[in-house]
């Protein structure tokens, strides 16, 4: 079997977002392409308008029109808003390069939404259910959890009602983070329906944690390992998780919030009450501190939404001629923590040559201890790229909540090659190289 | 019209919460004494005043209003009803909070002699029973309330928190330590930041315990699970393992199914720790929510040891088996006791920097004070010894060795402590007296501070620091040969803010982080309570000293490696974040950048 002789990954800038094409080349035949997530959001002022669309078509040439697989992390418009046809329609340059393999994860799979009447492979393989009754629980289980996240589309006019009532309020910077990772989190359809096309067009992959990603397939020489995100099952596994079900607590979230916040809106029928005009002197003092209580509150759901869809995140390991690629979206602690305790696991990140940085260099999202000092620090020839963009996601220089971290890029800086997008020209179509020799 | 001569009233309140019935198959109820007042719409009394405002709805609900007879007792409609036909019912879920809320406002109370004022310094807590639609419920200092959320069930029905007894305790012990110890919610070490969190799920825990009935139900359907008789117990039921597992296990998990995501297992998980003195380092209880655990872990491991040991006077006479109610009696009776000692103890805890070893050697010095007999439930030994199961030694330290370097000034002791563990008095300090006076000395701050600043060399006060006096409280105790004695207990705060050359020039062997501005200021803080006797003699001086190097390097460490200093858009505790990160078991420091 051929062996992939170099192997290149190509960093779009984007802006705020997520856009990778790796190439494998051989000494013979044509290179492959995996191009891994395509988004920005928001959308910085040089992709609007036709910018997606341009960046489209650069990747569409740098792979000389065939994609052999596509991966969609997960479902945040930072990593999939350029599948969309809307708009300037990039998502047909994709589609129109014929992806043989379609990845994203199990929460993507259309078995599990409403209306599916069958457990999926994703649900099932991962673990050998007792028997029948156990193995609809475990579905309807992992069914509710996805509909939740689609559900969640129904805040989007509250989302936005509430973070002008919070900048009203002279809360811009809680206005600023309620209307951007609200709506990062909101699904974009078209992006995904062009996503599941693909999928039918060539073999769509659901994938977990031990899953067969379908690459191998596209890709001679090549193996991949799927390190996440964990299904619920795998979930209830994690050590200091064996208690408590965080499933359970989000769909509790998510039912309530689409009660109370969302579409069609149903009240709590306490009795009769006023509103707020007409409210009696005594109450008035309270009832203006607790007006933008309901944002606040919502803040923190959309906050805690936010850690839910970025734990479902495609973790993935590509390996070629010895050499080891690290691929893991936005995956947080909790996807990362199902991996880490799994047997062997330890041994397969040693040595990794390129570490595409997690969640655009945030500070939750490559462990520091179980990751980064017990296992990446310690490679010989590491290389890492993050796209990002200063100055989005909030938080002043030093803050905890800056993207990226500072503490974070000084380690990465000293301990590897290290690349970022926020160096390249803001140009739709500009990209980095870097070059891992087999 | 005639004064009213009723001392107290009494008001139905759920005992748990709606989804735990009893063996009838029936919410269990209990009517509870409240301190009588003279009640305004709201209800509005003197210290709580429920408003039920509902901000998602943006709805304001009318008032519970009550009829009053000629004594001035309140009419409380819920009593000896069906508790389906009002658990729906808005007014009752007031007279609920309301009605709990006072109850544990007047536990402290009387556990510490005295009235308790608010953080916030206004004299009513407001109590909003509905106030947002989330599985939520949270203690705000900024808004001067205790707030409850309402959420959609898995059944589709709603859930109300202002119907959870224990989520009620657990918010008012906020709101009430933060009026009793109001810097326990700065920066500081990872023990302050689980403090609150500890300390208000002991007080739930304890408080649910002691109302009538729940122990009783508890065993009973521990004991009928077994096929047992629901009125008697198996005499090695009531080891202290087997107490355990039933009694503290079984009511953290009748907490309610759907309360518990709320809770986030908290308690489940706390009285499931087997003692170990890992814990303390291991990262995962390195965030407040979990670190909090330990505390409840030694508390209630102290309870049940104590509680098994009062058993065995029983057992002496027993044919191999117990009355269950004699048995759930001692245990409430026991509960209770604890639970008086854990408040006490918050006087004899320093104002900043707390830390579980300090909080051991204040309530052991708090019940030796008192009670210097303590056969009957000798639970200061057990406290000594669960703590230090879970690797917690006394900060009291010239007696049994300290595990955090604090030594006692020598000259600020010349004594032994009463107890092992308790503070060192140091009433034979030579400190001067004469330069103020004593009766102002029990109210005044600034008579307080009079005296601290003639005494300062003594006191070991850290020079160039911003100092204040922040409380002076009087606390009225009966003492051992039944006379009342009037003590005072004064909090002191020092603050230095400090430039990172001038505090490597300080703290010799901190280590600073990288990214610091040359102007940044970082804030050393220091305090100490000052327990003055009857005579106004200084009897306790319970100092976190400002210039401790080992502990504020420690300290300063912590807080640097969680972002939280330096101190640039610092927000104060967020009690709404915390619970909900408690609830997802979320957080690990030590792998965030």
């Amino acid at each position: 079997m051929p062996t992939p002789t170099r192997i290149t990954l190509l960093a779009f800038q984007v802006g705020f977002g997520d856009c990778f094409l790796l190439r494998f080349e051989y000494s013979s035949g044509r290179p492959r392409h995996v191009l891994i997530d395509f988004g920005s959001f928001p959308k910085a002022s040089w992709l609007k308008k036709t910018g997606m669309r341009k960046v489209a078509e650069a990747i569409k040439q740098q792979c000389g029109g065939k994609l052999d697989a596509v991966v969609a992390t997960h479902r945040h418009a930072d990593h999939i808003n350029g599948f969309t046809t809307d708009e300037d329609d990039p998502g047909s340059v994709i589609a129109s390069c014929a992806p043989d393999v379609v990845v994203q994860p199990w929460t993507e799979d259309p078995d599990a939404k409403r209306n599916a009447n069958k457990p999926t492979a994703a649900f099932m393989n991962a673990f050998a259910p007792a028997n029948a009754a156990d193995a609809k629980r475990a579905f309807l289980r992992g069914q509710a959890f996805v509909e939740s996240l689609d559900d969640m589309r129904a805040l989007l006019p509250a989302l936005n009602r509430n973070a002008e009532l919070l900048r009203n309020a002279g809360y811009r910077d809680l206005a600023h983070q309620l209307a951007f990772q609200g709506q990062n989190g909101i699904t974009n359809r078209r992006a995904v329906e062009n996503l599941m096309e693909m999928g039918r067009q060539g073999v769509a992959r659901y994938v977990y944690h031990g899953a067969d990603s379908g690459l191998e397939a596209v890709l001679p020489g090549v193996t991949v390992t799927v390190l996440g995100p964990p299904t619920l099952q795998q979930t209830k596994t994690i050590k200091k998780y064996a208690e408590t079900s965080p499933d359970e607590y989000w769909l509790t979230m998510a039912r309530t919030t689409l009660r109370f916040y969302g579409e069609g809106t149903s009240s709590f029928d306490g009795g009769s009450g006023y509103a707020y005009d007409d409210a009696p002197a005594y109450a008035r003092w309270l009832i203006a501190r607790l007006r933008t209580l309901p944002a606040r509150q919502l803040l923190e759901i959309v906050r805690s939404m936010d850690r839910v869809l970025n734990n479902t995140s495609v973790v993935l390991l590509f390996e070629a001629g010895g050499r080891k690629l690290l691929f893991p979206g936005d995956a947080q602690l909790e996807n990362w923590s199902y991996a880490l305790e799994q047997p062997g696991v330890d041994d397969l990140l040693e040595d990794v040559n390129l570490y595409k940085v997690g969640h655009h260099g945030s500070l939750n999202a490559t462990p520091k201890t179980l990751l980064w000092e017990n296992i990446l620090s310690k490679s010989n020839d590491l290389a890492t790229v993050v796209s990002t963009l200063a100055g989005v996601h909030g938080g002043d220089h030093g803050n905890p909540t800056e993207v990226p971290r500072s503490t974070l890029v000084t380690a990465l800086e000293s301990h590897s090659r290290y690349t970022t997008t926020q160096s390249l020209p803001k140009t739709p179509g500009a990209f980095s190289e870097t070059r891992i020799d087999v | 019209m005639r004064p009213p001569t009723a001392r107290g009233n009494r008001l139905t309140v759920i005992a748990q919460d709606p989804a735990v019935l009893d063996r009838r198959g029936q919410v269990l109820t209990a009517s509870v004494p409240v301190p009588a007042e003279l009640l305004g719409p709201g209800p509005w009394g003197y210290r709580v005043q429920v408003v039920d405002y509902d901000a998602t709805q943006d709805r304001l609900y009318p008032p519970l209003e009550y009829a009053v007879d000629e004594s001035g007792s309140v009419t409380d409609r819920f009593a000896n009803v069906d508790p389906r036909s009002f658990i729906d019912s808005i007014e009752f879920h007031s007279q609920n909070v309301y009605a709990l809320v006072m109850r544990t406002l007047a536990r402290f109370e009387q556990a510490l002699g005295r009235r308790i004022s608010w953080g916030f310094g206004g004299h009513q807590l407001k109590v909003v029973p509905h106030a947002f639609a989330d599985a939520n419920a949270f203690y705000s200092r900024a808004d001067e309330a205790l707030l409850f959320g309402y959420f959609e069930a898995r059944s589709g029905d709603m859930i109300q928190t202002c119907l959870s007894h224990d989520v009620i305790v657990h918010e008012t012990t906020h709101a009430l330590l933060d009026g009793l110890r109001g810097r326990f919610i700065d920066p500081s070490s990872p023990d302050q930041a689980a403090f609150h969190e500890g300390f208000a799920d002991v007080v739930s825990l304890l408080s649910v315990f002691s109302m009538p009935g729940v122990v009783e139900e508890i065993l009973a359907r521990k004991s009928g699970e077994k096929g047992e008789s629901d009125r008697l117990i198996r005499v090695d039921a009531v080891d202290p393992k087997n107490l355990k597992q039933s009694a503290l296990l079984g009511l953290a998990e009748q907490m309610g199914d759907e309360v518990k995501e709320v809770r986030g297992e908290a308690l489940r998980r706390s009285v499931s720790l087997d003692p170990s003195p890992a814990y303390l380092e291991d990262p995962e209880f390195q965030v407040a929510h979990r670190r909090g655990e330990i505390l409840v872990a030694a508390v209630m491991t102290a309870f049940v040891r104590a509680w098994s040991d009062r058993l065995q006077d029983l057992l002496a006479v027993s044919d191999g088996f117990l009355d269950l109610q004699r048995v759930a009696e001692e245990g409430r009776d026991a509960a209770d006791y604890l639970l008086t000692m854990n408040i006490r103890a918050l006087d004899y805890t320093p104002p900043v920097h707390l830390e579980f070893c300090d909080y051991l050697s204040a309530i052991i010095t708090a019940d030796v004070e008192i009670r210097p007999d303590e056969s009957r439930y000798r639970f200061r030994e057990h406290l000594r010894t669960s703590f230090a199961d879970f690797g917690i030694l006394p900060a009291s330290g010239t007696v049994v060795p300290t595990q955090d370097g604090k030594k006692i000034n020598p000259q600020t002791t010349a004594a032994q402590p009463t107890e092992p563990g308790a503070w060192v008095p140091c009433s034979t300090l030579a400190l001067v007296y004469d330069r103020t006076h004593a009766d102002p000395l029990t109210r005044d701050p600034d008579e307080v501070f009079r005296f601290i600043w003639e005494n300062r060399a003594d006191l070991a006060l850290a020079d160039e620091a911003f100092s204040q006096v922040l409380s002076v409280r009087p606390s009225l105790r009966v003492g051992p040969d039944g006379f009342a004695l009037r003590e005072t207990v004064a909090e002191l705060y020092q603050v230095l803010r400090l430039r990172p050359a001038e505090l490597e020039r300080r703290l010799k062997k901190i280590e600073l982080p990288e990214g610091l501005e040359d102007d940044d200021l970082i804030p050393l803080y220091g305090g100490a309570t000052l327990i003055f006797d009857e005579y106004g003699r200084l009897k306790f001086y319970i100092h976190n000293a400002l210039d401790n190097e080992a502990r504020q390097t420690r300290r300063l460490e912590h807080l640097f490696a969680r972002g939280a200093l330096p101190e640039r858009g610092a927000r104060p505790r967020d009690f709404s974040r915390i619970h909900r990160l408690r609830s997802f078991n979320v957080g690990n420091p030590r792998e965030e950048w």
